[in-house]
């Protein structure tokens, strides 16, 4: 066993050093879109720095991916209830915010978020955020719906989707009008859990990626789901197919994606050029204009979006992303919350 | 010196295999039984030697239940590709009389193989979704005059991939099991006043059942590992080992609980085939 991590381990490094001798390369793994050619070409002309890319489709590949072998990527961008987890296994070192330019024009509240720091330094740099809101097919419906509530409407028989993933307990919960849903107790859980198997018959698909839920709507299998404002239903609008977001009353999880630097990444200086890149005009407009997503820094937004875009993207919105129930990590009650879900898809 | 090298010739010949299997096979299998006695402690997990995670397997009736429904999926499809097989390469050998035919009948199924795994579960979407090519044609046809969704992401959906996508190992293993029966054995047992069908039955199946047990072993295995179809053409129900397993190492972080599962998936799959081969041994021994 040990021996073999050791040797994964060697060839590893042999071949990160590699790359590192083959120029400043830095490898980053994230999420489409966040290093996308449309802005990533022009970071590399201007800085030397050449960027690969691998994507994840999930923020549960990052801890396998990283645990699978170190020094292989030098940067992460890992959401707010994942950061933590980074954190604790080692996998992240500490930023120096002095040499991130912008860094004092990030929103403060993700600035004051526990999961991206520890001891007193920061370990991720805010980038983009938004809603987990919830999204309709205008064709099925004359009253538009305004609830949770409705995605347990009898009526939609097989024609609901939810995602796969653990956040489906805190849309349960708040059904159920648990508003703690990063905090919930293990009655409330269960009562999540009991919730989502009364729904159960009424689903069509528990969609995994953002790919599948276009699919899903296109293929007119699906009329409502929760989905990642912006991306999804941008994808659906140059398919041609008319859907509308919506925050429910009973509220949405915001979500919001830091970079981290793995450590000891060899590759230091590109990586904190790349940092300064994704935080300036270049980075945050380019990916709000290939993904839809809100950004981090909203000084850089007003300059190189246009006044609708910036508007449409809540960026000077602060009761908007204040009315966002933020994810948290969730520590050692993670199992709970995952056993919980697992339990729902096993039934 | 010649000595030497046929010795050096032969360790590498047959050395090369066995570190192959004992680097990619043997230790793998090391580790995730190792693995299985760890315990999940957050961040991660850490060494130990305690059996919890079985015990969650036997007690948490989550487990249970998947595991029901994947030996339920697994036994529907190995029964389906058998039912389609079999008369299928029945004809072939025994009924069709153009050498040509057979060939590109038999190369008919086979083919398929050729084409990636994924792409023909991936088309199996197209044709059985509420848009797909099956409601288009009943609509068309005037049996239904509303699309259907019950075609799609169910368990029926993924019974009919699977048969579909590992119908050619049932076939295969029949044909040349049936193929090796001389054909004088039937002509003899209708000399002695044997009706076809008695033919069949006393003569012919028995003597194919090393080939049937193989196909069954094949398509059972391999759908009771099966992840894709779940994921591509599975419903809300349509959660399978494999799945469970693939959570428990990815967004659980239980890599523990994760290998639990796989080392009972293992022995599941390892008696099967043993059964499988003691059935086929039998056959070949005539003892049926």
């Amino acid at each position: 066993m040990t021996r073999n991590t050791l040797t994964t381990a060697g060839v590893l490094l042999a071949l990160s050093t590699g790359t590192a001798l083959a120029g400043d390369t830095i490898n980053v793994l994230t999420w489409e879109g966040y290093s996308d050619p449309s802005f990533i070409s022009k970071f590399e002309e201007q800085s030397g720095c050449k960027v690969n890319a691998t994507y994840v489709g999930s923020n549960d590949d990052f801890a396998p991916k990283l645990m699978a072998g170190g020094g292989v990527y030098d940067l992460i961008t890992p959401s707010i209830d994942t950061t933590k987890l980074m954190i604790d296994l080692d996998f992240v070192e500490p930023l120096d915010t002095a040499k991130i330019d912008n860094w004092d024009k990030i929103y403060p509240k993700f600035l004051g978020l526990d999961g991206i720091q520890k001891d007193g330094a920061y370990y991720g740099m805010p980038y983009v955020w938004g809603a987990i809101a919830f999204m309709y097919l205008d064709s099925a419906f004359t009253t538009p719906p305004t609830s949770i509530a409705d995605l347990w409407n009898p009526e939609l028989k097989g024609k609901i989707s939810l995602w796969d993933d653990k956040s489906s307990i805190y849309v349960a919960a708040r059904k159920n009008g648990d508003m703690n849903i990063y905090d919930l107790s293990d009655d409330q859980i269960a009562a999540a859990q009991a919730a989502l198997l009364e729904q159960k018959p009424l689903v069509r698909k528990y969609w995994a990626t953002a790919g599948e839920l276009v699919d899903l709507y296109k293929a007119g299998e699906v009329v409502i789901s929760n989905t990642w404002a912006g991306y999804q239903s941008g994808l659906l609008a140059a398919e041609g197919v008319k859907v509308t977001e919506f925050i429910p009353t009973e509220g949405a999880e915001g979500w919001m994606d830091s970079w981290m630097v793995v450590k000891g990444t060899p590759n230091t200086e590109c990586a904190y050029k790349f940092l300064n890149m994704q935080l300036s005009e270049l980075g945050q407009c380019g990916v709000a204009n290939v993904n839809g997503y809100s950004v981090a820094n909203p000084v850089a937004a007003k300059a190189c979006m246009s006044p609708e875009q910036y508007a449409a993207l809540h960026q000077e919105d602060p009761a908007y992303l204040d009315s966002l129930l933020v994810w948290q990590p969730l520590g050692d009650r993670f199992e709970a919350y995952t056993n919980a879900w697992n339990a729902v898809k096993a039934q | 010196m010649t000595l030497i090298r046929r010795n050096l010739a032969g360790a590498l010949v047959l050395g090369i295999p066995f570190l192959w299997i004992a680097l990619f096979m043997l230790l793998p299998y090391g580790i995730i039984v190792t693995y299985s006695f760890w315990i999940k402690t957050y961040p991660t997990f850490k060494p130990a030697f305690q059996f919890g995670n079985y015990l969650t397997l036997f007690t948490d009736p989550q487990y249970l239940q998947v595991m029901l429904r994947t030996l339920k999926i697994a036994l529907l499809v190995s029964l389906c590709s058998f039912l389609l097989a079999y008369p299928f390469a029945f004809y072939l050998v025994f009924r069709c009389k153009s050498a040509a035919l057979r060939t590109w009948l038999y190369m008919a199924v086979i083919a398929p193989l050729w084409v990636s795994y994924l792409l023909r579960a991936y088309v199996w979407k197209t044709i059985l979704g509420t848009e797909g090519i099956l409601n288009s044609f009943l609509m068309s046809v005037g049996i239904i005059d509303q699309p259907s969704d019950i075609f799609l992401y169910n368990q029926f959906a993924m019974v009919v991939t699977l048969t579909y996508i590992f119908i050619p190992f049932m076939v295969m293993p029949i044909y040349t099991a049936l193929e090796k029966i001389p054909h004088n054995l039937t002509e003899a047992s209708a000399d002695l006043g044997m009706g076809p069908w008695r033919s069949f039955w006393h003569v012919t199946l028995p003597l194919s059942l090393p080939g049937v047990a193989a196909g069954f072993t094949l398509t059972f295995c391999l759908s009771f590992g099966d992840f894709v179809a779940p994921f591509l053409v599975g419903g809300p129900d349509g959660n399978l080992m494999a799945n469970v397993i693939a959570t428990q190492f990815g967004a659980a972080l239980n890599w523990p609980l994760g290998s639990a599962l796989a080392i009972v998936m293992l022995v599941v799959v390892l008696s099967i085939v043993s059964m499988s081969d003691r059935l086929e041994r039998k056959g070949a021994a005539g003892g049926v």
